[in-house]
């Protein structure tokens, strides 16, 4: 037996899925431990090992791969509890982090209600303090020519400051390097040198893109959280290791793909937030495996609303990424969109208006039901009392509910001040929120271009279940799905995964019929794959085990934003010069309509892109047989319960206990899926299948 | 029709992202740096009768603008109709100066009038005398860009003749082609979603939301003015320089009064308009002079919408600079005189604001007050002419909080979301060399607690012969307007200067790059607010914004803070001690006993250098008799007992200035000093002592606390019978 292992530590805990080569999945959780996270995974192995009636060793041993998706280096930065970093970048531009683009530092990845409060809206602190940022006497101009040579002595003497300041990492961006890189390779090499094995993050390596702030932070969180993660994963290839397994483990990055242990170093910042983007892939493979090219995936917990959105099979890429508050960086990533709207959001009213969130009573005091302390609703205090929620049976009964007080604090919050039944304000605090919910999901589908009726709905996470017909219906979509691993659906994302390498480099061109501009084009390309090539195989990979994607940043010269397009053609020669336009342009009139673009308008490409995949092996996910003529779905019927939502009134809604229902079995609405990570409402109108994978797939009753 | 509260928020949720949504078209379709990454746009929902719904979070101006151009549209137009959009840039119909382009349209659902949307952009160049629009050589609007009323789309047909004539009007035609599309596609982009809503949710709901969350706002708005202290105050500022050439100092006063749930400001005494292109409209400065009730009162608690201008009146006096009539300039008024506006009314809700238990901690007296903008022209990369505004003035301070520093680089309070563009942005767009962008140590104005600071930048022309620059500095090269208040004192200045032959050839090769402006080799020459002129190879342009003012006392500043500032670059040792009295040993300490002595030595110099008015040198004992109610007035100052028969008194030593009908500034001690005082970059053409203002320090007879700073113009410390400074400084 061969086996292929994902495990995701996620905040409360560490889930593991292991398929086998017959593609059969199990799944299982442990507490994660957060002060050593390695020992939440080791449990998780121990638990899920029990399920397959046998030894860690022996799974380990047999396993053809581990991919893991960790929070450490997540951590590692909310925590500011990473590596001691100092800055080296050219004189004069010292302050560029600190001054962090004027308001950017103060409004950057902060919610735009709290934005508009002026006065309490803190600028974030620096990761580097001033104390430990060193300018270098050189100068790089725009050609990337140079206009002031470096000089060896002066980089010397700011790395012994640095490093006898304490430092136990240093980022390096110099103006313009991502032109010229020579300036950064001599300080890497005097610090490779003298430093004593100090980590070293360059900007145009890990960055190679317009703009010193963004380049800047992005070496600067990749040095802040590399060493330690690093360690992280050293020691968790060890701890493998000595249970027998046998290769490098691999370990997700945001961009939905993932890299070898030997690349930490360079792909750190790409580690940050990667548990949510495993989710996204998850739903990518199913959306394949379901015939599904567009696809929705929303992910609800305790204090957030994510939706991520994959087109056409791909997912969409975030432009402007940021890993914290004033924090931007420059590393590809899958775009997730998050807004504060989550179970755990407090609903509250000024006399006037029914408001939702921001604020969040998020896991700890939690919602008023959970009786941890809690005195303000919550989103999970109304669904209680519509009924929505079994106050006797959450989480398997792994949990009572309190749901008188969850309806006093509801009538007092609430329903009091703005003179309505608590029945009516619960409806409307369900409502406000699903609203809000769906106006997100058509914020990033219909700002792009797209028609959210064109995508398959997942919902996944504990929360997302209960609301997703609802958000689903308001946006006419057809086809709504709750995976039946959507528990534990990042580790999924984990297992299914590939390994990718991304390379970037921005090497702005005026796009003209020369052959000087098809010479750069192509030498642009030419260059990135040379570097895409020479890490493959310094990977240990094979040239013929990959196969490598190319894309272009466009945009009309002068502007700000680019397009980014596929590039199929390979060299480019005056025969197909005409594609770049024809590609931009047509993206361009689909996200603004038909005469937005100016054919007569020059363009420039900005950056190119080359991503080289090595497709992983996994095993087909296996299908169980269905039942026939909805036989034995009576058996999962344990009840009716009372239900109130403000487009049905009064509902009796039949309760289907999850363990119960086989493939193949369809119930209709009014109904609720009850299971013991999640539960799913399907309203009036509604019919929810089990499929082969044993998904739970609910759209409209037709007719 | 009274809708739900559900559906409500439902609904106006809704129109909010759309709008939003239509922010974002713009920002990915311009390609003006000024609206991308300075923000300098807005767009708008608005009722059928032009009602502001849903303001977006950028330049908030923009579209408390738009309402008016609206209004006028229905006015002039020959007709309207579903599918339309009209587009002006004429100041005279509402739109702020002739680069900020508005586009509206009237919003049809079904073949009825609905709505409108709306959105207006910054254009780079619009022509005119002047490259960038900024016509800082006008005396007259006839000088000016074209002023245009046109309808760009006609039932839905994009009309290329119009189109023809915007783009052809300007310097840089295809920057301006593509942000005529990009507004025209951001209200497509608006109406489809809206056409949605409509057809979810029913025209009668969706116009009631509209209508509801305007009156539920000003009914909030109204409760919150309510709660703060009835009462009158003042303030002045200024503009030094209105055009090329000319130093002139223009005044601005604002009288804000407060009465129950309604805001009255008064600019009476405000100087007639000018041959010059700083004056502006009474539409841009009501905009200007009610944006802080949006940052300081509504938070992000109270939707922004048309509820602002139901709870305050501006009036204007007609033919000053701030409510000009042609054939007055404009181009330049609204980051003159509009900002200005801003600024004083910041000020005087300030003071107001400082008098309530409540709303003290909201108080901020300025927030980067002076925008200074400079317009860089030249041949740029493939021979192309190219032109722009730097971003760098975006990084100004802001003034101080009652209970914290002001932020160092926050930026402009009416477009939070101002920022400075990445340097090689700056690099890759315009032919320049950026030398330094860095922070400005003792930019922030001394305080207890202190202004944030700004930025300073140098820049030269790269890979091209020689660039003009066209700088539309607001003011602050003379006075700062980054006031503070409650005793802190004024950020930097405003300031632009040009280092003429500098010895570039050798910086360059060596990157040994000066400090400030010593070192360059060459001639320095301080500019005034308004210059242009020609970079040549080997000249370099320097310029800063203003720092924040300080709030406080400075010598009741915890040293630990000024210690952290010193070690942080924030403040100078020389300034730690002069400022604000703190003594640091050798490395870097606080000597505690040094800095008691040396604040106890520097209060006693302030009392012996103050001019104290016969009869209120006499310390009297004000501690009141039994329970009556003390109020507070402002940073040290309280008033003890009812309106009629109470006293004004100092809160640390309970000197009492006056009776309560009185103000205590007139019955403090009071100190004149050259502007330098406050900080080494005020002033700068006059090496800190202008021979316009003075630095005036209002102090507690007894106990020699400051109160207020301000700056004052010398006129009129002699129109109020205070002696006349002797000044040495001639300008530089």
């Amino acid at each position: 037996m061969t086996y292929y292992i994902g495990v995701d530590t996620g905040g409360t805990f560490t889930d593991v899925v292991i398929l086998d080569d017959k593609g059969t999945i199990i799944f299982d959780k442990a507490l994660s431990t957060p002060d050593n996270p390695a020992l939440g995974v080791m449990n998780a192995l121990t638990n899920a090992a029990a399920l397959l009636n046998t030894e860690v060793e022996t799974v380990l041993a047999d396993a053809a791969r581990f991919a893991h998706g960790t929070t450490v280096a997540t951590n590692a930065l909310i925590n500011r509890r990473g590596a001691k970093v100092g800055l080296i970048t050219t004189v004069g531009f010292e302050d560029t982090t600190i001054i962090a683009r004027g308001p950017m530092g103060r409004t950057l990845g902060v919610p735009i209600e709290q934005t508009l409060d002026y006065i309490y809206t803190e600028r974030a602190e620096p990761l580097v303090p001033k104390a430990l940022i060193r300018g270098i006497r050189e100068r790089v101009d725009l050609e990337g020519d140079v206009i002031a040579p470096i000089n060896r002595a002066d980089v010397e003497q700011a790395v012994k400051e640095l490093l006898a300041e304490g430092v136990d990492s240093i980022a390096v961006c110099l103006m313009w390097s991502f032109r010229n890189r020579n300036h950064e390779d001599v300080i890497k090499e005097t610090i490779g040198s003298i430093g004593n094995g100090t980590h070293v993050s360059l900007s145009s390596e890990v960055a190679p893109v317009i703009g010193e702030f963004e380049r800047a932070n992005t070496a600067i969180v990749n040095a802040y959280v590399a060493p330690r993660l690093a360690s992280y994963i050293n020691d968790l290839q060890e701890r493998l290791g000595a249970q027998g397994f046998k290769w490098p483990l691999q370990v997700m990055k945001n961009s939905g793909g993932a890299c070898l242990p030997s690349r930490i170093g360079r792909e750190a910042v790409s580690i940050i937030d990667s548990g949510p983007v495993a989710g996204l892939v998850a739903a990518q493979y199913f959306g394949k495996i379901l015939g599904y090219d567009n696809v929705l995936a929303t992910d609800m917990g305790g204090t957030s609303f994510d939706v991520g959105v994959i087109y056409r099979g791909e997912p969409a890429e975030e432009k402007m990424p940021f890993v914290d508050h004033g924090l931007p960086v420059r590393a590809p990533r899958v775009k997730e969109v998050g807004i504060g709207a989550g179970g755990g959001s407090i609903a509250w009213t000024e006399g006037q208006r029914l408001m939702v969130g921001p604020q969040s009573a998020g896991a700890s005091p939690g919602p008023v039901c959970y009786g941890q302390g809690g005195t303000a609703p919550t989103v999970t205090d109304a669904l209680v009392v519509l009924g929505i929620l079994d106050p006797d049976n959450f989480f398997g009964g792994r949990m009572k509910l309190d749901k008188a007080a969850a309806e006093a604090a509801i009538q007092e919050r609430v329903a009091g001040p703005l003179n309505m039944t608590v029945l009516e304000a619960a409806a409307g605090i369900y409502d406000i929120v699903t609203a809000k919910m769906a106006d997100l999901i058509r914020k990033v589908t219909v700002e792009s271009g797209y028609d959210p009726r064109e995508f398959a709905l997942f919902a996944y996470g504990g929360a997302s279940p209960a609301h997703v017909v609802q958000y689903g219906a308001a946006l006419g979509i057809k086809e709504m799905i709750v995976p039946h691993s959507s528990a534990v659906f990042s580790a999924l994302g984990c297992v299914l995964s590939d390994v990718k390498f991304i390379y970037e480099h921005s090497d702005p061109l005026y796009v003209e019929e020369t052959q000087e501009f098809i010479d750069a084009f192509n030498g642009a390309f030419n260059d990135l794959e040379a570097r895409v090539l020479s890490d493959v195989a310094a990977s240990g990979i094979g040239a013929d085990e990959i196969f490598l994607v190319r894309r272009l940043e466009v945009r009309y010269e002068g502007q700000f934003n680019e397009f980014t397009i596929p590039w199929h053609e390979g060299a480019l020669s005056f025969d197909t010069m005409g594609q770049i336009r024809k590609e931009f342009e047509e993206r361009y009139e689909a996200r603004f309509g038909q005469g937005a673009s100016r054919s007569i308008h020059p363009l420039e490409v900005i950056t190119f892109r080359m991503e080289a995949v090595k497709a992983t092996e996994k095993p087909a996910i296996a299908q169980v047989e269905e039942a026939k003529n909805n036989e034995g779905v009576d058996l999962a019927k344990v009840g009716t319960r009372p239900v109130y939502l403000r487009r049905y009134g009064q509902l009796e809604a039949v309760v289907y206990d999850y363990d119960h229902l086989r493939a193949g079995h369809t119930l209709e609405g009014p109904a609720i899926i009850q299971r013991r990570d999640t539960l799913i409402l399907v309203p009036p109108g509604y019919k929810a299948t089990i499929d082969g994978y044993q998904n739970t797939r609910i759209s409209a009753i037709e007719g | 029709m009274i809708v739900d509260p559900i559906t409500f928020e439902v609904v106006k949720h809704r129109l909010w992202q759309i709008n939003d949504e239509q922010a974002n078209a713009i920002r990915t379709m311009s390609v003006s740096p000024i609206v991308v990454e300075g923000n300098d746009f807005g767009t708008g929902l608005f009722t059928k009768d032009a009602e502001i719904i849903s303001p977006g979070a950028y330049m908030l101006i923009h579209v408390t603008t738009m309402d008016t151009i609206i209004k006028n549209t229905m006015a002039i137009a020959s007709e309207i109709n579903d599918g339309d959009v009209f587009l002006t840039n004429d100041p005279f119909i509402g739109a702020c100066h002739q680069n900020d382009v508005a586009v509206v349209s009237p919003f049809f659902y079904e073949g009825e009038h609905i709505m409108w949307v709306g959105n207006v952009m910054h254009y780079a160049d619009v022509a005119g005398m002047d490259e960038g629009s900024f016509c800082i050589n006008a005396d007259n609007l006839y000088q000016e860009a074209p002023r245009y009323f046109l309808k760009i789309v006609d039932r839905g047909k994009f009309s290329n003749e119009v189109e023809r004539t915007v783009v052809t009007n300007s310097r840089l035609p295809d920057m301006v082609a593509l942000d005529v599309r990009a507004q025209v596609g951001a209200v497509h982009v608006a109406r489809k979603r809206l056409h949605e809503v409509l057809e979810e949710h029913g025209v009668e709901t969706v116009t009631a939301v509209a209508e509801q969350s305007i009156a539920w706002a000003e009914r909030k708005l109204r409760e919150r003015i309510s709660e703060l202290p009835d009462g009158e105050w003042k303030t002045q500022v200024y503009i030094d320089g209105d055009r090329v050439g000319s130093d002139r100092i223009v005044r601005i006063c604002l009288r804000l009064e407060k009465k129950g749930d309604h805001l009255y400001f008064d600019y009476t005494g405000t100087d007639p308009q000018v041959a010059a292109s700083i004056n502006t409209t009474e539409n841009v400065t009501n905009a200007g002079t009610t944006a802080p009730i949006q940052a300081l009162l509504c938070r992000g608690e109270i939707d922004w919408n048309s509820s602002v201008k139901r709870v305050a009146t501006v009036y204007v006096p007609e033919g000053s600079v701030l409510n000009c009539r042609p054939p007055a300039a404009v181009s330049v008024g609204v980051i003159v005189c509009s900002s200005l506006a801003n600024a004083a009314s910041m000020h005087v809700m300030s003071q107001m604001m400082s008098g309530s238990e409540k709303y003290r901690d909201l108080v901020c007296p300025s927030w980067a007050n002076s925008i200074n903008a400079v317009n860089i022209f030249g041949i740029g990369r493939r021979g192309k002419y190219v032109g722009n505004v730097l971003s760098d003035h975006r990084g100004g301070g802001a003034g101080a909080r009652t209970f914290g520093d002001g932020f160092d680089h926050g930026g402009f309070a009416l477009c939070p979301v101002s920022l400075m563009a990445d340097v090689e942005n700056q690099e890759w767009k315009l032919p320049v060399l950026y030398l330094y962008r860095k922070q400005l140590p003792d930019s922030g104005g001394p305080g207890k607690f202190r202004g944030g600071m700004t930025a300073v930048t140098a820049v030269m022309p790269h890979r091209t012969d020689r660039l003009m620059w066209k700088s539309q500095n607001t003011s602050g090269a003379d006075q700062s307007n980054a006031l503070g208040i409650g005793g802190g004192y004024p950020g930097a200045g405003s300031q632009a200067s040009v280092v003429r032959n500098a010895d570039t050839e050798r910086i360059l090769s060596t990157w040994d790059i000066p400090e400030y402006y010593e070192g360059f080799g060459g001639d320095l020459k301080h500019l005034s607010s308004k210059s242009d002129g020609f970079l040549e190879s080997s000249d370099l342009y320097i310029y800063h914004a203003p720092g924040g003012g300080g709030v406080g006392d400075p010598f009741h500043r915890d040293p630990e803070r000024v210690r952290v500032d010193v070690l942080k670059g924030a403040v100078t040792i020389e300034m730690a001690r002069l400022a604000y009295g703190i003594v640091l040993a050798a490395d870097l300490t606080v000597d505690v006993e040094g800095t008691r002595q040396e604040r106890l030595r520097l209060v006693e110099k302030r009392k012996s250098e103050a001019n104290v008015r016969d009869g209120d040198a006499v310390v009297a004992s004000g501690n009141g008799t039994g329970d009556q109610p003390i109020r507070f007035v402002i940073e040290y100052v309280e008033q003890i007992g009812d309106d009629e028969n109470g006293m004004v008194r100092c809160t640390e030593c309970h000197h009492v200035y006056c009776s309560a009908s009185e103000e205590a500034r007139d019955h403090a001690a009071v100190r004149y000093s050259p502007l330098r005082k406050a900080g080494p970059w005020l002033a700068e053409r006059w090496a800190g002592d202008s021979p316009n203002f003075h630095l005036v320090e209002y102090l507690c007879p007894s106990c020699g606390v400051v109160f207020d700073v301000l700056e004052r113009l010398q006129a009129e410390a002699l129109l109020l019978g205070e002696p006349k400074r002797e000044l040495a400084a001639t300008p530089q």
